[in-house]
């Protein structure tokens, strides 16, 4: 879990060109939607493209995305439990 | 100036709902869903979305399909029509895209393939089509375009200066947005449910709508274009504000325009796309604005989908066709009403009398717009008579390939060119990064140029109204949106790029910067979209005090430049920027004013020039207004540019310096912006710098600059001391 948050914090700080950001930033319980980082509403659907790219985990609806970025920890968290990849 | 009155004197449509007024009401009447799976382009996943596809029986392969849905309903429009029209006005958000996408998937690399490629050819393939001599203006809002562009051509009819104007809106089904709107988790899978408490987005669309309008001539008329309102949220570049402030602001604004007070609307034709936030947002500002009692209200985009640029114009006829025949749509698509918008939308076709009509247009970047029809021949209040106020120039700036203003004018005044590239980083010296995180290259430069010019003038009183033209738009993000989308087998498109590649995009960040929430319109001419932009200026920001800003900008992108514009196409040095004027209008105000004073079309004008010396010489010989011509003589028709130009001198035997400005600043469609900000500085010091006048006499005296274009349009502008 701990490595695939890492993952993560690279990957959102590459995708969304947070300029001033470094991947570290990001903490793992922090707000991580409308929060200090700048991310907002069409952010996370580009992070939903990327999650369903890397990990194959479909996140398809408003409802479902606000739980699953309400934080970062959240996030690994679903991503850990619905990727085929990471569970082999 | 007495009170002009507008009129519907032909119209035309086409739809998913069928082709021509008659079978668009029937449809309307047996409440008909045109919203089929996509078949216009074959899609990686083996169950197409839905969409509302026109059927479209297509007369000419040599034409894109947006051009050919625009000229199936501009000739039902014309059908009955005398004269030509003085004016074409369109709102287009994607031109040939659908056709553009075929060439780059197959790498073509004829430029000559990607003629009709612009969003600005729609409207002049219809100016020729019809002998049109006037101008052929293109507004790109994305949603609201249509709309906007009916407001536009009302406030052209009435300066007076104009008797019929073409005006309405096209859009075909393209990957770019089939793809881009599903990235956005907006498309409903299961097809739109407007106002529903289960709807879960929307459907793209297709198709078109134009209207013959006439000034002062009700005989036969269908209905009266009463008047129209714009806004802008300045809030997200892709969400509505929540409360609907903006969509608030322009239904007021559309009615104060129109003269009728709120109890007057008899039905409003929604914008109601389906989304969950559009519809709330929209309830939320008719239920503010309706607080007593609401007239009759539905939304036909689960009837036909939404057609985007075209959707304003569409809805337009819709409400005519209610106005003359009674008819009031359904919310087709709409089973149970969601009782959080408190609406009560129509659920059935019904017959009413129906006298005056508000129809919405929301679009991305906040654009809003509404519109008022009503039935001909009531009585109106006399609107107040609209004054011609000169526009004053309170700040300037310009980037170009050697820096920005200081920079470039300290070059031009040594006679140097100033082409080619700034990089990314120079562009974005005035911009924070939070501001620039999402933002490629032509929004930088758009945002860049604006603060620079407001910064300029004193950095007083924020504009409320933004005006941009550019050619081509956001070039890098609409490349990358679909070369994404390519390479991943149509899979994983960027939303990011989608929301960027909106020709409106750059405007919406302008005036998100300065909380600018009055009109916000982009123009997309070409070679002339600077001067499309502050026409539209002069026509949009009659009656107020506020300042606004004028903009043209254009990017270069290693790709798509050459293929696109065929000026650039052959030149060596790749060169992009732009210029921005932060203006106000008033009589008092110290310094250099602004003015569009022509722009025709030459394609079948032969007297074009004669007619432009006719139009300046009202006020006092050329040679004595002028002490500069700054000519913009496109590389593409640099041969006709020559001709016009040497007919232009010689008819007027003007013999103060002329510069031939893309020699300077190089070859990019808003450079006349450039030539703009190049005069109003020569103007503040009162002569044209040494280098640039020949065996000329440079000192510029009390005399204004006159900036030309040429080419396939002949238009001027002219930058006067006050």
């Amino acid at each position: 879990m701990e490595k695939l948050i890492k993952d993560l914090q690279i990957k959102i700080v590459q995708v969304l060109n947070l300029m001033d950001v470094q991947p570290y930033d990001i903490k793992a319980d922090d707000q991580l939607v409308g929060g200090d980082l700048g991310i907002d509403s069409i952010d996370v659907l580009e992070m939903v493209i990327m999650i369903e790219k890397d990990y194959s985990v479909k996140i398809d609806n408003k409802e479902l995305g606000v739980k699953v970025f309400a934080t970062l920890r959240t996030l690994a968290e679903y991503v850990y439990e619905n990727s085929p990849e990471l569970r082999n | 100036m007495n009170d002009v009155r507008v009129y519907i004197s032909g119209m035309g449509i086409v739809t998913s709902l069928g082709n021509g007024i008659s079978n668009t009401r029937d449809a309307i009447q047996k409440s008909l869903r045109g919203i089929r799976p996509l078949t216009v382009f074959p899609t990686a996943s083996n169950q197409p979305l839905p969409v509302g596809e026109a059927a479209n029986p297509i007369e000419n392969h040599d034409l894109p399909r947006t051009h050919q849905l625009a000229q199936l309903a501009a000739d039902q429009a014309m059908t009955d029509a005398e004269e030509a029209p003085d004016a074409v006005v369109m709102g287009v958000t994607t031109g040939g895209m659908l056709t553009t996408e075929y060439l780059l998937k197959s790498k073509a690399s004829d430029p000559k393939m990607y003629r009709l490629h612009a969003t600005g050819s729609v409207a002049e393939v219809i100016a020729r089509r019809y002998r049109c001599p006037g101008p052929a203006l293109t507004v790109s809002t994305a949603c609201s375009s249509g709309a906007v562009a009916l407001k536009i051509a009302l406030e052209m009819l009435r300066t007076g200066s104009f008797r019929r104007v073409l005006a309405g809106g096209a859009d075909s089904l393209c990957r770019l947005t089939y793809y881009g709107f599903n990235a956005l988790q907006l498309i409903d899978p299961e097809g739109a449910h407007p106002l529903d408490a289960n709807r879960r987005g929307m459907s793209v669309g297709e198709g078109a709508a134009m209207l013959l309008l006439v000034a002062n001539d009700p005989d036969h008329a269908v209905a009266e274009l009463l008047g129209a309102g714009l806004s802008c949220d300045a809030y997200h570049p892709a969400t509505p504000h929540p409360q609907g402030q903006g969509a608030l602001a322009a239904m007021q604004a559309a009615l104060l325009d129109a003269g009728v007070s709120v109890p007057d609307i008899d039905y409003i034709n929604l914008h109601g796309t389906g989304t969950l936030d559009n519809d709330i947002s929209e309830a939320r500002a008719v239920n503010a604005l309706f607080s007593r009692k609401k007239p009759l209200l539905s939304s036909v985009k689960g009837a036909c989908g939404h057609s985007l640029a075209a959707a304003g114009a569409i809805e337009a006829v819709i409400s005519a066709i209610s106005i003359s025949s009674g008819v009031v749509p359904a919310t087709v698509g709409c089973c149970h009403p969601d009782p959080e918008l408190e609406l009560d939308p129509v659920m059935q076709p019904s017959q009413e009398q129906i006298e005056t009509v508000l129809s919405n247009s929301f679009g991305f970047g906040g654009n809003n717009a509404a519109v008022v029809l009503g039935a001909c021949g009531k009585p109106k209040p006399d609107r107040i008579p609209d004054e011609t106020r000169p526009m004053a120039i309170l700040g300037n700036a310009c980037i170009t390939g050697t820096g920005r203003t200081g920079p470039t004018m300290r070059a031009i005044a040594r006679g140097e060119a100033c082409a080619g590239l700034l990089s990314q980083q120079e562009i974005s010296t005035n911009l924070s990064a939070g501001q620039v995180r999402r933002l490629k290259r032509f929004p930088r430069l758009a945002l860049s140029l604006a603060t620079a010019a407001h910064e300029k003038s004193g950095a007083g009183d924020p504009p409320t109204a933004v005006f941009l033209g550019t050619g081509w738009g956001a070039l890098s993000e609409t490349s990358d949106f679909l070369n994404r989308l390519f390479k991943t087998g149509e899979q994983f498109p960027s939303p990011i790029d989608f929301v960027g590649s909106v020709h409106n995009a750059a405007a919406g960040q302008v005036a998100m910067h300065f909380q600018a929430t009055g009109a916000n319109i982009t123009m997309t001419g070409g070679d002339y979209s600077f001067e499309q932009s502050l026409m539209t200026a002069g026509l949009l920001s009659k009656n107020n005090n506020h300042p606004f800003l004028v903009i043209g900008a254009d990017e270069s992108h290693p790709e798509l430049s050459r293929l696109f514009d065929r000026s650039v196409a052959d030149t060596s040095i790749l060169s992009d920027g732009g210029g921005a004027l932060y203006l106000r209008k008033g009589t008092r105000i110290s310094g250099l004013t602004i003015r569009s004073v022509f722009f025709e079309n030459t394609a079948t004008n032969p007297e074009v020039i004669s007619k432009l010396i006719q139009q300046i010489e009202l006020q006092q010989p050329l040679h004595d207004r002028y002490g500069v011509i700054l000519a913009g003589l496109p590389s593409a028709s640099r041969r006709e540019g020559e001709i016009q130009l040497q007919t232009l001198l010689a008819q007027t035997g003007f013999n103060h310096p002329v510069i031939d400005y893309r020699k300077l600043t190089g070859e990019f469609a808003s450079a006349s912006a450039v030539a703009a900000v190049i005069a109003v500085n020569f103007l503040q010091d009162r002569k044209i710098p040494g280098p640039l006048c020949g065996d000329k006499h440079g000192e510029l005296g009390a005399k204004g600059a006159l900036i030309l274009g040429t080419g396939d349009f002949i238009t001027a502008v002219e930058v006067m001391p006050q």
